[in-house]
Order: structure tokens, then sequence, then C-alpha cells
């Protein structure tokens, strides 16, 4: 008896993990046979369900004319300045975090966690001010430092439980053979923690990569709109046939794909770095 | 030698510049990061409050005359308001627990060794690598009620179609569902990572007192998983109160507001009908919810992190 | 070099006081061990030598010249940490070049590419590299120069860390209980190896420890701490022959001093039991008092000898034997009872556990502590 129930047990485990296998491929393999299927065969006789590959060939006309390039350009635009300035506050935050005592150091930390809570809806409208006092509307570079505001403290957090890990000490001894604390962060400090650093990068990448609902606020001109923006407009449109908009929406989506696969496990042991023991 | 000295008294301690701007150190550390946040932050949140006591309107966005508590008290006996209130509870509460049962049975499944595992766990984790707006298109396509896969699919198995978007009943599910889809793998990396820092041994003993894998799991793995899994709610609690593209690219609120969870009513406040101050007073109503449910998390954390180290 | 002077340093940690009132003169070119148990402030001290943490009051001077305010660049000090603090993901060559780099280190080169690139320059510059040849060769490290630190035993690291301070030729060498975390072959290896060093340079060296066998062979003068307070100054032999109180006496020698509790009256001393202990001189004052003897110093003699006594057990180690015995129980009382007293004989003892003996005591080696003060009265 016990045998058999062992192996309904090891057959229902593996039905349900290819279930949530299926589950999660299938949409993103929906988008690929969607981007190429004729506007026919979706609105009328029926998608298929093989992909018609024999039409790859005219995808990258129809991606084209919908200038892809350029709003994925945007996206790539946004997304690296909001990595890149998110580094650099980040790191030497969370060295403050870690190492030092001083004054406001519990309300400092309050304060990057409470910017998890904030809904940025809330402050679409006041940022939208300040934005149009300094010319920052309708630039890529405002949405920088708008998203920066909220990717950065995730960063913070990754960064600093990394630091903490490592024995004081050995900065001591820099200390002690005339390392600056500049010096002590930068040259026995980040060397230590490059895969948080990695998991943070890859983090805040994404997040300017999503980013939305500023774009679509203060951006009027369509040059300037990054892919999230653009595919969303789309869907409103019915000049854009789905089958573009699902190319553009696979195209949007695979660098992200890509990226995450690279750093997967960084971002695991970055993110957990100091979650598991609280 | 530079400590060397001529004279044989003691000389008064050489104030070295390192030591006066040590003090300074930590905040000049901390200071462009503080900095930065006040200003992008903390000021338009500042601002945001003061907007919710006014009647400023989208026109005329630095006009708008005090009326003090005037929008809350509107807001507070607004049905409408409270319908937000609820959908959102619904929506985050629907979140959180399906994304944590879903999240854990599938860390579990994918924790055991066999070949080819490494390409099904990339591939678990696609959901959560695929941008909000990607999201929302592919499910919006799917959700289609006449050419979408589902009801095609429905159809083939001979049950009629469903509303899904379009459909009150089934609005809340349909974006539920969507945002299921997405965040259930970050769950997954988390409780995955947390589970395979259970020691060995713990399973080897358990297996010497003849215990299955289900008692297993709940005796001694789960528990080992505990604080992880309340970040983790907390977490997902207090992004779901914010998600905003998924559900504002699906429905936009409806149908008949029964998805228009705070922050999308937010966004209708404020270009639709164009009352900033009344978009501000939703949203700060929001993050008190935020606030409110960060402050029980931790009461609850510190109370049963106490509990478990007993 | 330096004569280092202590003027009255006190170290306090928000509202407990971790170093009280420490006041020593230390002559230069010593090798001054700290020594004392765990948490009696010993490593804090240290620290505070060193420069690492700040002192809440007092002075500490280096040939006149204050230091309090100098950062531990400024003091001319090496450090050799308990855990090494080697950099992880550095070379062996570049752990022992990393000061020397520092050395030449202009404050532009913090920016980030300049900063590589200066490193490596310096790095490979002849001056830099005989220097680490230099040191390299002293401490048999060639054939590892370019390996990292996680691939090095534990005594090939502390050799390691040996050399990041030998090259930087400073005054004064700090170390913190370097020995501790190596099994007790290679400490007695490596305990030679530091005394030689010491010998070689010729500089002062502070040495902390919380072994007592450590800081007996290798201490031109000791500290010996408890509690954030010094107990006494001295070198090892004033300190093992002459304890300044029973917390000394207890705490130096393996095993410790036989602390017993007396009446004094003239030239004799009272047990508990009313049995007497022959001085052969006087007792510096009468009353309750607390005679100190070391093991070596009992003998064991005769049950109608001496003061009569009870083994309690026999530890055979072969060129001498401790005996732990019991005595000066009053008649009649249970068993174990009366003043414990360990004998330390030559050779393997016949003596075995239950059997009684008799005590004797060599004459002129009591050491008397008052009652009260625990402090010694001769």
């Amino acid at each position: 008896m016990k045998k058999i129930r062992k192996v309904v047990a090891i057959l229902a485990s593996r039905l349900v993990l290819v279930g949530f296998l299926l589950v999660s491929a299938f949409p993103i393999y929906w988008m690929f046979n969607t981007s190429l299927a004729s506007d026919a065969e979706l609105f009328g006789t029926g998608q298929d369900f093989a992909p018609h590959l024999e039409r790859v060939g005219e995808v990258p006309q129809k991606l084209e004319d919908v200038g892809i390039l350029g709003l994925l350009a945007n996206s790539a635009f946004i997304a690296t300045g909001v990595t890149v300035l998110s580094f650099l506050l980040a790191v030497m935050a969370a060295y403050a975090l870690s190492r030092f005592k001083f004054h406001g150091k519990g309300l400092s930390g309050f304060v990057l966690f409470s910017t998890q809570m904030m809904p940025e809806a809330l402050l679409v409208v006041p940022l939208f001010a300040l934005f149009a006092t300094f010319g920052l509307l309708n630039s890529l570079t405002g949405l920088v430092l708008a998203n920066t505001a909220f990717s950065m403290p995730v960063a913070v957090f990754i960064i600093k439980t990394a630091i903490d890990k490592i024995p004081y000490e050995i900065e001591e001894s820099a200390r002690v053979d005339g390392c600056s604390p500049a010096g002590q962060l930068g040259m026995i400090v980040v060397p230590l923690v490059l895969p948080s650093l990695a998991a943070a990068a890859v983090i805040n990448f994404f997040d300017g990569w999503n980013e939305f609902l500023f774009a679509n606020t203060f951006i009027r001109q369509q040059e300037l709109w990054p892919a999230s923006v653009g595919l969303a407009q789309f869907m409103g449109q019915y000049s854009t046939p789905l089958s573009t908009v699902m190319a553009a929406a696979l195209l949007f989506t695979l660098p992200a794909i890509v990226f995450f696969l690279l750093v997967q496990r960084q971002i695991v042991s970055g993110l957990t770095a100091g979650a598991v023991k609280g | 030698m530079t400590v060397v000295t001529e004279e044989a008294k003691a000389k008064r301690p050489r104030n070295s510049s390192s030591r006066s701007w040590t003090r300074l150190l930590p905040y000049l550390f901390i200071g462009p990061a503080m900095l930065y946040i006040a200003v992008f932050v903390m000021i338009p949140l500042g601002r945001g409050v003061q907007l919710s006591f006014t009647d400023t309107k989208l026109i005329n966005p630095q006009g708008g005359e005090l009326v003090g508590v005037e929008n809350y008290a509107e807001l507070l006996t607004s049905e409408r308001f409270w319908n937000s209130f609820v959908v959102t509870v619904s929506y985050t509460a629907a979140i959180v627990i399906f994304s944590l049962i879903l999240g854990t049975l599938s860390a579990v499944l994918i924790n055991r060794s066999f070949r080819g595992r490494a390409l099904a766990r990339a591939l678990l984790t696609f959901p959560y690598a695929t941008p909000n707006v990607a999201v929302a298109l592919i499910f919006l396509w799917m959700y289609n009620q006449s050419s979408g896969i589902f009801n095609e699919s429905l159809a083939v198995l001979g049950i009629g179609e469903v509303g899904w978007l379009g459909d009150p009943d089934y609005g809340l599910f349909s974006v539920v569902l969507a945002t299921l889809w997405k965040v259930t793998p970050f769950v997954m990396l988390v409780v995955l990572a947390a589970l395979q820092s259970v020691p060995d041994e713990l399973y080897e003993a358990s297996r010497v007192d003849g215990a299955d894998v289900l008692s297993t799991f709940r005796a001694i793995v789960l528990p080992h998983l505990m604080p992880t899994i309340r970040v983790v709610a907390l977490l997902m609690t207090i992004w779901s109160i914010r998600r905003f593209e998924i559900i504002y690219l699906l429905t936009g609120g409806g149908p008949v507001e029964t998805t228009n969870v705070l922050v999308i009513n937010i966004y209708q406040q404020a270009f639709q009908s164009q009352k900033l101050g009344m978009a501000a007073a939703i949203g700060v109503l929001g993050l008190l919810l935020s606030l409110i449910v960060t402050v029980v998390f931790f009461i609850v954390d510190r109370r049963a992190s106490l509990a478990e180290s007993q | 070099m330096p004569h280092i002077s202590f003027q009255d340093v006190t170290k306090k940690f928000g509202k407990s006081t971790v170093i009280h009132g420490f006041s020593a003169e230390i002559e230069d070119g010593e090798f001054l061990v700290l020594l004392g148990p765990s948490g009696c402030g010993k490593s804090k001290m240290l620290r505070v030598i060193a420069g690492l943490a700040d002192m809440s009051s007092g002075a500490i001077e280096f040939d006149g010249t204050v230091i309090n305010g100098l950062e531990p660049k400024e003091r001319k000090i090496a450090f050799v940490f308990q855990s090494y603090a080697l950099y992880p993901h550095m070379s062996v060559y570049d752990n022992i070049a990393f000061p020397l780099i520092m050395d030449r280190f202009k404050s532009w080169y913090h920016v980030p590419i300049i900063n590589s690139i200066a490193r490596r320059i310096i790095r490979n510059t002849a001056e830099v590299k005989t220097k680490v040849m230099e040191v390299a060769q002293m401490l048999e490290l060639e054939p590892m120069l370019s390996r990292r630190p996680r691939t090095l035993s534990g005594g090939q690291r502390q050799r390691v860390a040996v050399a990041r301070a030998l090259v930087r030729d400073p005054d004064l060498y700090l170390l913190d209980e370097p020995l501790s975390n190596l099994d007790a072959k290679l400490r007695t290896q490596m305990r030679s190896e530091i005394t030689d060093l010491y010998k070689k340079v010729k500089k002062s060296f502070i040495y902390v420890t919380h072994d007592q066998v450590e800081a007996m062979t290798m201490a031109t003068k000791m500290i010996v701490m408890n509690d954030g307070e010094i107990r006494q100054i001295g070198t090892p032999d004033e300190v093992y022959h002459s304890p300044a109180d029973t917390f000394v006496a207890k705490f130096i020698g393996s095993p410790p001093m036989n602390i017993v509790e007396v009446t004094a009256s003239g030239t004799g001393a009272d047990l508990p039991n009313g049995e007497k202990i022959a001085l052969g001189g006087k007792a510096p004052k009468t009353g309750a008092v607390l005679l100190g003897v070391r093991p070596e110093h009992v003998r064991v003699v005769d049950a109608n000898k001496g003061v009569s006594a009870v083994v309690e057990s026999v530890e055979n180690l072969g060129a001498e034997s401790i005996l732990s015995l019991t005595f000066g129980a009053p008649k009649g009382s249970a068993e174990g009872k009366g003043s414990k007293i360990l004998a330390k004989v030559g050779g393997s003892s016949i003596a075995r556990a239950g059997d009684t003996v008799g005590i004797e005591f060599e004459p002129g080696t009591f050491r008397w502590f008052d009652a009260d003060s625990q402090s010694a009265l001769n």
C-alpha cells in the first residue's frame, strides 16, 4: 500500500510541476504565436495553435514601421540611467547604514523603506508640478530621476545585507594600513559584495525597463515614449495589427528575460542574504 | 619616525584633520541618498498631503483653496471610495494568499534535483521577468471574449464563454489571475532560497524518526520558512496596494468599478474628474493603509520571532 | 621604540566602563603582554592603543607625544588581528603590498578607473617588489604569493598577516590573540617564531592573550587585567613569584596557586579544624588571613608527619603528578569537607585516591593576602 501511495504522490507532484511549467510558459508562447498570426486568423477563422513560422520574415519590417527600436532605446536609456544613479547613491548609503553609528540612522532606514509604501499615483501630480518648474517634463532624464527615487531603496537594502556579512576587521586592517574610508569602501568592500551589486543592478534595471505611470503622465512627445507607453498606445489604436503589437511586446520582454536569467542566482542570494535570519 | 619629538615635555595632541571629518563621514555617505529622497519623494509627498486639503483642479494645479477635511469627509461617506477600499483589500488578500501558497508549492516541487531542473526553474521565473505592460497585453488578448484563447478553449470543452474582463462577476478574478501569473515566481524564488538553507541533518533526523513527506514539511520545513514567508507576505501586501499598470491596462477600473482599486481611483480623480485635491486625499488614505499594514506586520513578526526563539 | 606612557586611560560604552583608569609606563623595546580572562578589556585596550577605538578620557603618549587624536596610520603601528583579516579578494602578494601602496596613495587616486591603474603601477614598481619579496622570503611565503587567502592553511594565513605587518616597518607591533585560532602544535611553533621575530626587528611589541602560558613564555613585561582594571604590572618572574593579589595568583601558573583561609597568630597559622601549620617565620599580620602556596611547593609526606590530608584524585602526567587533596576538615565532619589543595610532585606518585597522607610546605614560599582586599601582604 505504502509503495502505491508513494508512486501516486510522486506522479501527482510531477504532474503539478508540469502544470506550473505550462502555465508559466504559455502566455509567452502565445505572444509569440499571436505575433505570427494574420488578422484574418485572429478575428475570423481562429488562431492556430501552431505558430506560422513562415511569416517570421515579415516581422522585422512591421516592427520598424512602428518604430520599435526607438521605443526600446528610450526604455534602455531609462533603465540604464536608473541603474547607474541608484548604484552611486545606494552603495554609499548601504555602507553608512551597515558600518556607521550616527544620529538619525534609524530614521534614514525607515525613510528608505517608506518609499516602498508610496503609491506612485499619489506622487504623480506633485512630481508633475515639480518637474514642470524645472523643465524636466517631457524628458527621459526626468523619468530616470523619478524612478530612481523608488528603486534605489531596494538596492540599499540588498547591498546593506551583503555588507553586513563582511567582518569589520578587514576594514580595520585596511585602516591600519593607511586606507581612507572611501578607499575602504571602494577597494575592500565593493569587490567583496559584487554578487549583491549585480542583483541590485538587475532589479534597478527592471524597474526602469518596466516604468509606465510617470512616463505616461510626463511625456508628451511620441519620440520619447519608452516601449511600455508605446505598447499601451498601440493597444488602443486599431491601426496597428495585433500581431505587430504582440511582436513588439515580445521584443520588449525578451531582454528582460535574458537579463534576469543571467543573474538569477545573484538576485536570490542577494535578496535573501538577510531575510532568512530576519 | 613621525612620532619622535625633541622636547621632553608632552605635546598637545596634534589636531589631525582626519579626526574632525570622521564625525561628518556618515552623513557624507548617506547624505546624497537622503537628499535625493527628500527632493523626489518627501517634498512631493508633503505637497500631496497639502493638496488633499484643498479643492485644486487639474486645470489650475497651483491654485485651489483650502477646504480643510472636506475631501476626506466626502470620501469617507462615499460609496465609491469604500468600494475602492474593499476592492483593494480583496485584490491584495487574494494575491498574497494565493501567491504564497502557489509560490511555496512550486518552490517545494522544484527543490528536488532532477534532470532539466535548471531549465524548469528558469522557465518558472519567466513571468516575473515579463514587463507589466506586456503581461497586460497578452492577457488582454487571451481574455478577449470573442477570439481569445480562453474562451476558445472553453468553447472546445463545451462550457460556455465567460465575460472575463467585461463581466462584473469575473473582472476582479481576471485581474487577480493575471497578476498572480506575474508575481508568484517572486515568492517561489525567495522561498526556494530559504528552502535550500534547511540543513540536511534536519531531513535526515525526521526520516530516522519515521515521518513521511507531509509531516516533515509541516513540522520541520514550514517553521524554518516562517520568517521568510512573513517578510514576503509583507512585501507582496504593500506592493499589491500599489500595483497599477496591470489593472489599468486590463480594465481601467471597470467593469462597473469592480476592479477599481485605490490607485486607479486616484488616477481617475486626478486626470478624468480633474479633482487633484480629492485624488490626493485618496492617496493619503491609501498610504495610511500601507502604514497600518506595515505596523501590524512588525508587531506580529516580533511576537512570532520571540515565540520561535523560545 | 617607542616608550609608551598610559595616563589614566578610561573607556566607557554608554553607561558601562570597560577600562578603568589604566596607567603604566612601558620602556621601549619591551614585549608587553596584556593578559587576562575573556572580557577583561585587553582587546579593547589594544584597539585604543592602535587608534581603532577612542578612549573616553586619559592619554597615551609615544615617546612623549600624545597620540590620542592620531589615526592608526599616523601612529606607525602594525596590527595583527585574531582572525588575520586578510583581504579575501587579493593575492598574498597584493595583501602584503597593500600598506606600501597606501603609503604612496594620493587623494585623487580614489577616482574609480584611476584607482585601478594607479594601484597596478605602484604594485609593480621595483621598490614595492623588493620589499614584498624580502618579507616573503623571511616568512617563507614565496611559493604562495599568487594564491588567495582562502586557499591557505591557518598557519600560512597567520604568516601572511605577520608579513603584512612587517612590510610596514612599524615602530610598534600590536597582536590581538593571533594564536588562538591555531591547533596546539602549531601554536607552540608560532610562539617561537613570533619571539624570533621580536628579537630580529628589535621593536616594541604589545601582545594580547588569555593564555598565561603564552604570556609567561613570551613576555618581557606583563600587565594582568581583570574587569577593565590593571591587577599587576611586572616581569613574568615578578608576577609568578610575587602576585599582587589573589586574582593574579590564581590566574598565573598551571595549576594555579593554592589559596587557603587561615587564622594567623605569631609563628603559626591555624586551619579551621584547629590544626596548626608551622610557618617557619612570622605571619605579616594576625587574625583571618589568606595563605597562598604554589602546588610545586607542597610536599606530600607520610601520614603522621605535617598536616594530615586525604587524597581525592591523582593526575599522572608522566614527568610529574598532580594530587588533589583535602585537609583541615573539622574532626568528625562529612567526607570531602575542608580546604582543597593541589600538590605537584615529581615523577609518578604512588598515592591513590582515599589515602591519608601528610602535607608539608616548603619554607619561605608562602604568599600572604588580606582576607578582605585580596591584595598581597608580603
